[in-house]
Formats: C-alpha cells, structure tokens, sequence
C-alpha cells in the first residue's frame, strides 16, 4: 500500500514533468520563447 | 498491474525522447536509481533495460543535440584516468571474478558522468536532471519515511521495497543520499521552473524533507544523524535570518528527542562509545589493515580486495554494578569486513593514484563550486539562481564526502550524477561568459553577464 503510493505519487510527478519538458523550447536552447507551453501565465495584452 | 504501469511510465519517457533527445538522459538516470526491473515481477526483469537507455541517450545525443561550442572540462579528464586507472586494477585484482562484478557497474557510472556535461546545456536541463534525480530518490525516501514514522523502522529492518540491499536500497546508502539531497530540494523549491513555487510545491518540498529526516532514524545508520547535524550547520550559510534559525533548529531538537524510538538513541549513543561496540571496532581495525595493505602494495589490490582481511581487535566493556565499575577486555576475531569508507575503500583497492585522483576529483568540484558562488553572489533577475544552485551542488557534495567517511560509496552512481552536474553547471557558465564577451559591447547593457 505504501510502496504503490510512493511510486504512484512520484511517477506521477515525473511524468508531468517529462510531459512540461517536451513541451518547452527552452529545454534545447537557452532564451528559446515559452509561450507554446500552456503552462506559462502569459501576459495579458493591454486595454485599448 | 505494477509491471504494466512501469512499463507505460517507461515507454512514455522513450517515447517523449525521440522528439526530445534529452529525455533519454532522464530515463536512464530514472532507470539507474530506481531499477524498475528490481521492482517487477516479470516482462522488465529479462530486458536489459538499464543497457537500452544508455544507448539510446548517447545515440539520441549524437544523431540530434547541438554539439557546437562542446567542451571537455579537466575533471572529465580525471574521472577519464580513473576509470582507466580502475580497469587497469581490475585487470590486475587480487580477486578477479568478485572485481569484475563491481567493475560491470562502476565504468558504466564513470562513463555516464564523464558523458552527461555534454547534454546540459541549457538551463532547463539542469533543473530537469536534478529534479528527476530527486523525484527517483523520493519514491525510495517516501517509502521509508512514511513506514519510520508508522512503525519506527530499525537497523536493517525498514523495507524499502526491494530486498537486496544494491544501489539506493541500501539503509546507510539512502541515509547519506537522503540528507545530501535535501539543499537541492530547497533549490528546486524557490527556483522551479517546471513546478514552479506554488503551495503544492511547498508543500511536496517540505513533506519529502520531512521524510529525508525521518530516513537515518528508520534506517537507524550512525551516519545519517553525522550528516544531519553538519546539515544544520551548512544551512547557517544561506539562511537569512540566522538567530531565528538558531532557535527554532534547537526547539526542534527538544521537540524530536522524546519522540525518537528509544532503539534509535541507544544505537546513537554508541557514536560515544565506540570502543564497546562491535561495528564501530571493527571499522577502525579493517582501516587499520587498509593502510598495512597499502604500505606493501601501493598500487591497490583491485576491487573486492577487502575479502582477504583478517582482523584480531579489542572490544572494551564497561560493567555496572552498584558503585563499582569494571572494564573488561576482550580480543575479537573477523575476516573478510567490507572498508566501511570510501577513502579506505579508494586507498585499498585503487592505492595511492586512485585515491589521490579521486580526492582531487571530489575537492576540486568543492572548489570550482564556491568560486562560482562568490563570482555570481551579487546577480540578479536571469542569473540569481547560480549563486544558490551552487551552494546546493556543493552542500550536497560536502555531505556526502562526509557520510562517505564511514560507509563505502566512493563509486555510488548518485553521486557520480552530481558531480556530472557539477561539471556541466561549471562549463556552462563558462560558455555563457564566453559568449557574453564575444558580443558586441553596443548590445551589453551592463558588465554583469546576460542571459544569452
């Protein structure tokens, strides 16, 4: 039970990571623009 | 079921891999700390698995990574001398079955750390790496913690879910490691970029400390509260508020004694006296043989090359009996005791050249990484995470050199991932301050370095 939560948990995690990684840019080239991941906040434009 | 799910978790990583190379370099590293063919039943148990993605991360680096501007740092080339150096011992082993069977896991380390600064080339990466590393550690640790703080644990009784006692799974093993990974938690925590800080994060962080702590207690290794406590002090580096720090470490303290399983103290207390206690005796002894061993052959005996101690110590008892104390002597006979040491186990099996290599391997990662420190301690904005990322690499490091002083992982493939972080944190931030000389002065808007 504990054993299956620990893995559970922490595979979990990784696989949200590896899932983040793949999706940002930034991971094959330093400054390379983020706003394809859906998980940065992106700036909202200003009011006109 | 479980089998299934490791296997999905697996190819999923794969698969991520072969759009993202570097994905590979994580699967191997899950793969090298958490042996999820060790957990399963079947299927993953007759894939060489471990041999897949070692192959798959240097082809996926060779067929599509960047490779301008590669450079090989000096401790590439001495980690590349010791493994020549450990084959060559090999070769030569007092006991060659037994020395190849820690040699089949040792060069595929070496090989990997040597390997592993040539991926890390942007900063994603590395937090990428260091936070697979901890997650893979945490589902050992959170194991461990959860079943200590239900049931207490003891020495060599707290199951980790696997039974024989390799990699990780090792009780005085995950306790050093347990409590070294603890400053890069803290930097994950505040400089995450893939979780970043949030309240789940702070709250994922501070249970997975929590039961970082909780590991030497259920493992109940002498070493984890050794590490512990230079831990505390460690942190006095970087915390701000120093007094407050102070305090709350020492009410922490009061709070946690009375909760310690009283088998746990006990054990602790032998720490005081060593002379009464078995382990402890004969440790000093096998250290003692060590350097006979070295004096006569100062080339190292290979791997393995404990197997042929024979040791004679005194275990010295003192007995109570009303107001009369009586101490009394005993000789002690053992033979074939592992070095308990990773600078023994270096001076035994690789002699002088090896142990001097390694040293300088290990205390110049030290090193280089407070030079970093100092160098970018006054950055902001894009550069503020190098200074604390740093002072994590080097705090874990100085950790485990010291655990390492009483158990013997001079070759464990954890800390050989942290020291190929090192390495490429080191050559990064010299390719970046290359770079940034290089551009025209028109497009520097100020001295400091720049993200590139």
């Amino acid at each position: 039970m504990i054993d299956t939560f620990s893995l559970a948990l922490t595979h979990a995690l990784m696989l949200i990571a590896a899932w983040r990684l793949f999706r940002r840019p930034d991971l094959d080239e330093d400054g390379a623009a983020r706003t394809e991941s859906r998980f940065v906040r992106r700036e909202r434009p200003p009011r006109a | 079921m479980r089998d299934l799910a490791l296997i999905g978790f697996l190819c999923a990583l794969f698969g991520f891999g072969f759009k993202r190379p570097f994905l590979f370099v994580l699967a191997y590293v899950y793969i090298d700390i958490v042996s999820p063919q060790r957990l399963c039943y079947y299927l993953l148990n007759s894939v060489p698995i471990s041999l897949i993605a070692f192959l798959f991360a240097i082809g996926g680096w060779m067929a599509m990574d960047d490779k301008r501007d590669t450079r090989v740092a000096p401790r590439q080339v001495l980690l590349i001398m010791l493994l020549l150096w450990a084959g060559y011992t090999t070769y030569h082993a007092d006991f060659p079955v037994e020395a190849l069977g820690k040699w089949s896991w040792v060069w595929k380390a070496l090989v990997f750390a040597i390997f592993l600064p040539l991926t890390l080339r942007t900063k994603l990466r590395f937090e990428a790496l260091l936070l697979f590393m901890i997650l893979c550690a945490a589902s050992i640790i959170i194991v461990g913690g959860i079943k200590t703080a239900a049931s207490g644990g003891g020495y060599g009784a707290l199951n980790l879910m696997v039974d024989n006692n390799s990699g990780l799974y090792e009780g005085s093993i995950i306790s050093t490691v347990a409590i070294a990974i603890i400053p890069i938690i803290l930097w994950l925590m505040q400089h995450g970029t893939i979780f970043p800080p949030d309240w789940r994060v702070r709250l994922f962080g501070a249970a997975l400390i929590f039961a970082c702590v909780l590991i030497p207690v259920g493992t109940q290794a002498r070493t984890g509260l050794i590490c512990a406590g230079l831990l505390s002090l460690l942190m006095l580096r970087i915390v701000k508020k120093k007094v407050r720090y102070a305090v709350l470490l020492g009410l922490a303290g009061l709070v946690a004694v009375p909760l310690l399983p009283s088998s746990y103290t006990s054990r602790m207390q032998t720490i005081k006296g060593y002379q009464a206690d078995e382990s402890a005796s004969t440790r000093l002894a096998v250290w003692k043989w060590t350097w006979e061993y070295v004096k006569e052959h100062p080339l190292g005996g290979g791997f393995e090359a404990y197997r042929q101690n024979k040791l004679r110590y005194h275990l010295v008892k003192t007995n109570a009996a009303g107001n009369v104390q009586s101490t009394e002597t005993t000789a002690e006979y053992d033979a074939g005791r592992a070095f308990h040491s990773s600078y023994f186990e270096m001076l035994g099996e690789q002699g002088f050249p090896g142990l001097a290599m390694w040293l300088l391997l290990h205390f110049s990662g030290l090193l280089r990484m407070e030079i970093i420190r100092r160098r970018y301690r006054k950055a902001e904005g894009n550069d503020a995470w190098i200074t604390p990322l740093a002072t994590a690499l080097q705090h874990a490091h100085m950790l485990y050199l010291v655990g390492g002083a009483f158990v013997g992982i001079a070759f464990q493939p954890f800390v050989y991932l942290l020291v190929g972080v090192q390495i490429g944190f080191d050559t990064y931030l010299k390719r970046r301050q290359r770079e940034a000389a290089w551009r025209p002065l028109t497009e520097r808007p100020t001295p400091q370095i720049q993200h590139a």
